[in-house]
């Protein structure tokens, strides 16, 4: 299978999960582009957050569409996140991403788990 | 303490964690849903808007630091993009309730793959 091919299904298995849950579209395309695309680490995670941008623009004005957030509960989340962003992007190179990702997928488990007995 | 504090320092650190490409945008909506009480529905158009602006600043880092690969992104934006907007109506379609489990397995998918990849295999990082 071309490079191609396996970007456009990359990118549509995450731009699926990205719609129908809200987010975590990333979960799926950066494995995919890591370990089946073999794209560079560094590389793969900068790319996978500028996939993901234009699928969170659209699915984002559905969701608005039938659900709309006080300003007064949004703001916070969305100064936070840009906050967030500006300190993600300066420092990306000098972060320990393994115990992060060990963290987090504990988190998930026990999200998960939750979600299931719901 | 002022109410919208926890928000904004939880999107701030998963807003962190999306432009390392950790997920944060998954941690937040769980977050939001389990701990902050947000009603499902909101908290995703939340979630959604929240990582708008989280990617637009991280990734002029990731530009001017010469990480982006564009002809990957030039290849998987548009179907991907299709397709979100496939799921997103797909998920409008049908009560929130019933995504609920599927969102589960979702996470639990996800949190067992990065674990499992993090401790197996270490990360290039």
């Amino acid at each position: 299978m071309t490079d191609k091919r396996k970007n456009q299904i990359a990118g549509a298995a995450g731009g699926l999960a990205s719609g129908l849950f809200g987010g975590g579209g990333g979960m799926i395309l950066l494995p995919l582009l890591v370990k089946w695309r073999k794209l560079e680490g560094r590389k793969s995670f900068a790319t996978c957050v500028a996939v993901i941008l234009p699928m969170c623009c659209v699915s984002a004005a559905v969701y608005l569409w039938q659900a709309q957030p006080a300003w007064g509960t949004l703001w916070p989340y969305l100064a936070g996140g840009a906050a967030g962003g500006v300190l993600g992007g300066m420092t990306f190179e000098k972060v320990p991403v393994r115990i992060l990702k060990i963290i987090f997928g504990l988190f998930l488990l026990y999200g998960g788990v939750r979600y299931l007995l719901w | 303490m002022v109410e919208w504090v926890v928000p904004f320092l939880a999107a701030l650190a998963t807003g962190a964690l999306s432009s390392w490409g950790v997920g944060g945008g998954t941690l937040l909506l769980v977050c939001m849903t389990l701990f902050l009480g947000v009603e499902h529905r909101e908290a995703q158009a939340i979630n959604l808007l929240f990582f708008l602006p989280t990617a637009g600043i991280s990734l002029f880092f990731h530009r001017k630091n010469g990480f982006l690969d564009r002809e990957t992104w030039r290849d998987a934006a548009p179907l991907g993009t299709a397709a979100a907007l496939a799921g997103a109506l797909a998920s409008m379609a049908v009560d929130v309730s019933l995504l609920r489990k599927p969102f589960g397995l979702f996470l639990l998918y996800g949190g067992a793959s990065m674990l499992l990849g993090a401790i197996k295999r270490g990360d290039r990082r």
